[in-house]
């Protein structure tokens, strides 16, 4: 009982799917999925729980959240280049931005589309896509072991913390930013680091193990391998939650730090969806909510006032996130590949 | 007929062509370019891993390890196997399904069961403080023999199952043959049971060697930073440092090399079959 089709039924619907693959966009709206990466560790928890459900009720539209690391997101959209890019949104610190943006991976942020970006401090706001938080390094230590908070990064070199000493490897923001400071407090330039890497030879007696990556460090926090090492204040703040013994110690050279921002991936699938989940990033609300433990988020969203483990030992107020030091990734970008090869040679057994 | 058997070849042929030879062309192409968009042809980063101790030093740490694992893998596995070939069909599959246990976890999960038994304050340690055979916790987490040990439990199945496969074919007239004419239980297993088992052995050496050297979560997990061996080597030139072409000529090289250690074992144990 098929009936033929008769020719005009037959480019009616053809007609059709022509115009549908003519407008994709259209086609697509209704169940448009965005693509987000996101950080391993704290920054996934806090996407997972506050990001995600803010930005659904705003858009209605769905995302999905890829654990990737920034170098990873760098590697894999480059690799992509020209085609379609495996997801919408990258998130980056500092020093991959700038090698984006050399390779033009991201897009230029509409400000015009994101309603909060205005309210962000002015240290937050960059025209290849808005500054989400801050990350800031200090000295982490084991409370069971180690009594009286560390004051200095010299408590590192202490002949009494003999193999106990953590590090972490340098393709970790971690293990260059520490790498970094200690170069500049010993002397040493942005674009020479022979103090720095003094430093770390001296260094070595006391190291009890390196981290090949963040996860391997934390397992050596949880399993009490090391009791001293710089680490990463959002990191200790998400140990902390899970009852591993560890506190962060500001030195009193004062915190370093990089940002954390959020882009638009060139050629992206879903730009519209992607500048709508940006901004719910900056969003009061979704601040506040991730300021709170255990993710203890540093806002950048000038409504959203400081609070909480913040407070205690970074940043009381908007004007100190300010003077938290910055790297000079500029310089020390192109120089990355020497170092980590330097820093390996240094600590090959 | 052999054209039929061809044709039934194609669809896989296909597969490998367009799955394995082609991205290893490309991986060639840009080992041997100057950057990563295939430019300027070079052997610059050929040159860069060969005048470079600190490289091939990397290159053969990695197969040293290999060969170290490989070893302890075989000196465990095959009494397991041997057992195993011997014992009832109820024992023999108990036997295989705790070998074959580990196989069904995930690698990750079983590396990070084994950082919390080698640990400063792990499972080991407290047993041997306990016992007063030390006072200062071992270091067995970030350190070569952590690896070589969680390798071998790794691995252990892909050793265990090609030499129980060929040990359970062996015909049990052979042994009771040589035993009748006099030879004692030893003398059998060296001068009987060993050789005949010569394929099992090899096909075992070869598929753990292979899983070894290129475990690159086990590697780095239990070995940390320090102990740099290839995979990880690679994945910091690729990632890391973002230098491509380097990092696909350490993975030609590295690749070469466990190809040429594999057809060693591979003439070797052809030679002692040979001799046997």
């Amino acid at each position: 009982m098929f009936s033929t089709p008769d020719r005009r039924t037959l480019l009616k619907s053809v007609g059709l799917a022509g115009a549908g693959a003519l407008m994709p966009g259209f086609a697509r709206a209704q169940a448009q999925t965005l693509v987000a990466a996101t950080f391993p560790g704290t920054w996934n928890e806090a996407h997972r729980q506050v990001l995600l459900p803010a930005f659904v009720k705003r858009t209605g539209a769905k995302a999905t959240q890829s654990i990737i690391l920034g170098t990873d997101q760098i590697s894999r959209l480059s690799a992509a280049k020209g085609g379609k890019p495996p997801f919408d949104v990258a998130f980056f610190d500092s020093p991959q931005v700038i090698d984006a943006v050399k390779q033009g991976l991201i897009v230029e942020y509409p400000v015009a589309k994101s309603p909060n970006y205005a309210s962000l401090l002015p240290e937050f706001q960059d025209k290849w896509g808005p500054r989400v938080s801050v990350q800031v390094i200090g000295i982490g230590y084991n409370p069971k072991k180690i009594k009286n908070p560390p004051k200095s990064w010299d408590a590192l070199w202490d002949p009494q913390y003999k193999g106990r000493v953590g590090l972490t490897a340098l393709n970790s923001q971690l293990g260059i930013a520490f790498l970094a400071e200690i170069n500049r407090l010993r002397g040493g330039a942005d674009d020479n680091f022979d103090a720095g890497f003094k430093a770390l030879r001296e260094l070595l007696p006391n190291v009890g193990a390196i981290g090949a990556n963040l996860g391997a460090f934390a397992t050596l926090w949880q399993q009490e391998q090391i009791d001293i090492a710089p680490y990463n204040f959002n990191f200790v703040q998400t140990l902390k939650a899970k009852d591993v013994p560890v506190e962060l110690s500001i030195p009193d050279t004062g915190p370093v730090g990089w940002h954390t921002s959020m882009h638009i991936v060139a050629n992206a699938e879903a730009p519209d969806l992607a500048a709508a989940y940006i901004d719910t990033n900056l969003d009061p609300a979704v601040q506040a909510a991730m300021q709170k433990p255990p993710f203890d988020i540093i806002p950048s969203n000038s409504n959203v006032p400081l609070e909480g483990a913040i407070t205690q030992s970074i940043a009381k107020t908007h004007a100190d996130l300010a003077k938290v030091r910055a790297i000079n990734w500029e310089k020390i970008g192109p120089m990355r590949s020497a170092l980590i090869e330097q820093f390996n040679r240094e600590v090959k057994i | 007929m052999q054209r039929d058997s061809l044709a039934l070849a194609v669809p896989l042929a296909a597969l490998f062509l367009v799955a394995f030879i082609a991205p290893l062309c490309v991986l060639l192409a840009l080992s041997l370019s100057g950057d990563s968009e295939f430019g300027r042809f070079t052997l610059q980063n050929y040159v860069k891993f060969f005048t470079d101790r600190f490289n091939y030093s990397i290159l053969i740490d990695t197969l040293l390890l290999g060969i170290k694992s490989t070893a302890v893998c075989l000196v465990f596995g095959y009494p397991i196997a041997w057992v195993a070939a011997r014992s009832s069909p109820r024992v023999q599959s108990l036997l295989l399904f705790i070998v074959v246990l580990p196989i069904m976890t995930s690698v990750v999960v079983r590396t990070f069961a084994w950082i919390v038994i080698l640990g400063r304050y792990g499972v080991l340690n407290q047993i041997v403080q306990s016992l007063g055979l030390t006072q200062e916790p071992l270091k067995l987490l970030y350190s070569e023999v952590g690896v070589v040990i969680v390798l071998a439990q790794v691995q252990m199945p892909l050793m265990v199952l090609p030499i129980l496969t060929v040990l359970s074919r062996i015909d049990p007239n052979l042994s009771d043959a040589s035993q009748a004419l006099g030879a004692g239980a030893w003398r059998t297993l060296w001068r009987v049971t060993l050789p005949l088992s010569t394929p099992g052995i090899v096909a075992g050496c070869i598929l753990t060697y292979a899983a070894c050297v290129t475990a690159f979560v086990t590697q780095s997990l239990i070995g940390g930073a320090r102990l740099v061996y290839m995979p990880l080597h690679i994945y910091q030139q690729a990632v890391g440092a973002n230098n491509w072409p380097f990092a696909a000529a350490l993975s030609v090289i590295f690749m070469i090399a466990v190809l040429a250690a594999v057809a060693l074992l591979n003439t070797i144990a052809a030679r002692a079959h040979r001799h046997a």
